[in-house]
């Protein structure tokens, strides 16, 4: 669309010409190819914070205190100062631009952990339309915890959990939530997912799925929990069911239109209810639809359902993501497998259930050619980005973006095995929830990067000594700006290991990058910004 | 042709209504109509929006087509799984001009 790439040339074609239908913000989005955050201030002066992220909207700068008591938010704004002189962008910067309060104004502080309790530094999800915050805090965690209360063995207990529902905008906490003697996988908030006003929280430790809802005024409310029970009042039906001595007909509880053919159990305990027998049984329907020959289906059967049986009932659920507001997306694996994340000798499974008519409508094996195609062509959907939040359609994955896919293909036909790549790429599935930065400095139709060393996902990486490259697409090897997460000169002493974390605001030319040498405090943070 | 359309302004359309009516031929627009009703969508068609993504509709179809297939194989009765298409117009003459 635009001819020149001078700014201000493009300035002028954007008042006369008009961007090809449903393209405008990809338009809007080339000038982030003029501003680019070019000027690095080295080892700011900073109080000695974690740093989260940027909410998803630009507007907070989410921090916890080293302590991992406190929640401090900032709000971005921007450099300013006067200069008398003459030819003042000449200048050297002010001294104040040595201070992280330059470009942050706190606007509040508030504990969120009591005595006992800690922050979970890597958690924080952002309910956009409200600016709300959901923060996590955990006691500490037992191993080796009794199997007690429906708990399955194996997995650990953690003595309290709270997740705190905060109004970024003055700090006030709305709501909480405590789940006590549970485990929910709060890293990188893997266990759980947010999807407009719903929450997942996946309880490993009792095999739930506590779905909730945050409502406007501030309440986290329970919508459902599934895994022993699907609907909402499926545990009233069974114990007052329970109550009568016999029960002539068991088939009619659970409401499934089609043949089900009941695993006659001894005892109460071992009567299996909820998603497992929903999913037991769709695998025993997909198998018996397969043969219409009765001898050939029983075979068939035998081989394949009766044989992995105790490995189907034992199959526990490790993530989930919704996949829009009525769909989940269920990973299942068994429990040792969980512990190692070893994909080859525990395969993991997925199923797609519908919470309204509680079906599972497709299960698939981590190898699924199928599924993997649907990954291929359908990565955006998996992202589930919910209307809300509008930045978060533009995110470059290989389904949106001719590069990404070109990458993915390439890496594609370098693996050595092709099920292997299959697995390694499902293992990414269920997605956590808002990993992803929507910072167009990270959109592949504009830069190209290396993605080991930088990459939308949050995560820590290796600290590399040299600067990492930000090379525009449309005009090829014409570097448009670096970022380096360490002192200026280098490091001096190369042998310690030390991580690298990279922050960027969505919408400003503005970054944070944060380098921590292990096993000691040393923290450096620096300042990208456009000068 | 325009004169009776309400609008902001009667005299927008003035150059396509002739002053004079004694001669209107000069001033007649250029209209196009349909030869062929082919494009005609069929009596009985409802639009609605699809509540599901199209990755939910893959699931959802990849489920379907393990039942159909099942069902084909009981049965030999090929009835098209959608009647609401129009078939295509197969004489050859039709894509003559």
């Amino acid at each position: 669309m635009f001819r020149s790439n001078n700014v201000a040339a493009r300035i002028f074609d954007r008042q006369i010409s008009t961007p090809a239908p449903g393209t405008a913000v990809h338009c809007a989005r080339r000038f982030y190819e003029n501003i680019v955050p070019s000027h690095t201030i080295y080892d700011i002066e900073c109080p000695d914070l974690l740093f989260r992220k940027f909410s998803d909207d630009g507007q907070y700068l989410i921090t916890f205190s080293r302590n991992h008591q406190d929640l401090i938010v900032y709000r971005p704004t921007w450099l300013s100062f006067s200069c008398k002189e003459q030819d003042c962008y000449a200048h050297d910067l002010p001294s104040k631009a040595n201070k992280f309060e330059s470009y942050f104004t706190q606007l509040y502080s508030v504990t969120l952990a009591s005595s006992g309790e800690l922050i979970c530094k890597d958690f924080f999800l952002y309910a956009e339309n409200n600016q709300f915050g959901i923060f996590a805090t955990s006691a500490a965690q037992i191993q080796n915890a009794p199997a007690v209360g429906g708990a399955i063995q194996g997995i650990p207990s953690i003595e309290k959990i709270t997740f705190h529902l905060v109004r970024l905008a003055d700090g006030v906490v709305l709501d909480e939530r405590v789940f006590c003697n549970d485990y929910i996988n709060l890293t990188h908030s893997m266990g759980v997912f947010l999807y407009d006003d719903l929450l997942a929280i996946v309880s490993l430790r009792y095999q739930r799925i506590h779905i909730l809802q945050i409502r406007d005024s501030g309440n986290l409310v329970d919508v459902r929990a599934i895994g022993e029970y699907c609907r909402e009042d499926d545990e009233l039906f069974l114990n007052s069911s329970a109550q009568c001595s016999t029960i002539p007909d068991r088939n009619g509880t659970h409401n499934i239109g089609n043949e089900l053919h009941h695993i006659q159990h001894i005892s109460e305990a071992s009567f299996l209810s909820g998603l497992k027998q929903r999913l037991l049984s769709f695998i025993f329907r997909s198998i018996w639809n397969e043969e219409d020959d009765p001898t050939l289906r029983m075979q068939c059967l035998k081989k394949k359902f009766y044989y992995h049986f105790q490995d189907y009932v034992d199959l526990v659920i490790w993530k989930v993501q919704f996949l829009d507001r009525h769909h989940l997306l269920i990973k299942f694996g068994s429990v040792d497998g969980w512990v190692g994340r070893n994909t080859d000798s525990h395969p993991a499974f997925f199923a797609v259930y519908d919470m309204e008519t509680t079906e599972i409508i497709a299960f698939y094996q981590n190898s699924a050619d199928e599924l993997y195609s649907l990954f291929e062509l359908f990565s955006d959907h998996f992202h589930s980005s919910s209307k809300n939040s509008f930045y978060m359609n533009f995110i470059s994955t290989h389904s949106n973006n001719i590069h990404a896919l070109e990458q993915l293909k390439c890496n594609k036909n370098k693996a050595t095995s092709l099920p292997q790549f299959v697995k390694k790429m499902l293992a990414t599935l269920p997605f956590n929830c808002q990993s992803q930065s929507p910072s167009p400095y990270f959109d592949h139709s504009l830069f190209r990067y290396d993605e080991k060393l930088i990459s939308a996902t949050d995560r820590h990486r290796q600290y590399t000594d040299n600067p990492i490259k930000f090379i525009s697409r449309r005009q090829p090897n014409m570097l448009k700006f670096k970022i380096k997460s360490g002192p200026e000169a280098g490091s001096v002493d190369g042998r310690t290991k030390k991580i690298s974390s990279f922050l960027f605001h969505p919408i400003l030319p503005l970054a944070i990058s944060v380098q921590q040498t292990l096993f000691s405090q040393s923290v450096v943070v620096n300042i990208h910004f456009r000068r | 042709m325009f004169g009776s359309w309400p609008s902001f302004n009667p005299h927008y359309f003035s150059q396509l209504k002739p002053n004079d009516p004694s001669s209107p031929s000069r001033m007649t627009p250029i209209t196009y109509r349909p030869t062929h009703d082919r494009t005609l969508p069929p009596p009985d068609q409802v639009i609605g929006s699809e509540p599901k993504n199209i990755l939910l509709r893959h699931f959802y179809e990849h489920a379907e087509e393990k039942m159909r297939l099942k069902r084909r194989a009981s049965s030999d009765d090929l009835t098209p799984e959608r009647a609401s298409k129009l078939p295509r117009a197969s004489a050859p003459d039709a894509a003559s001009s």
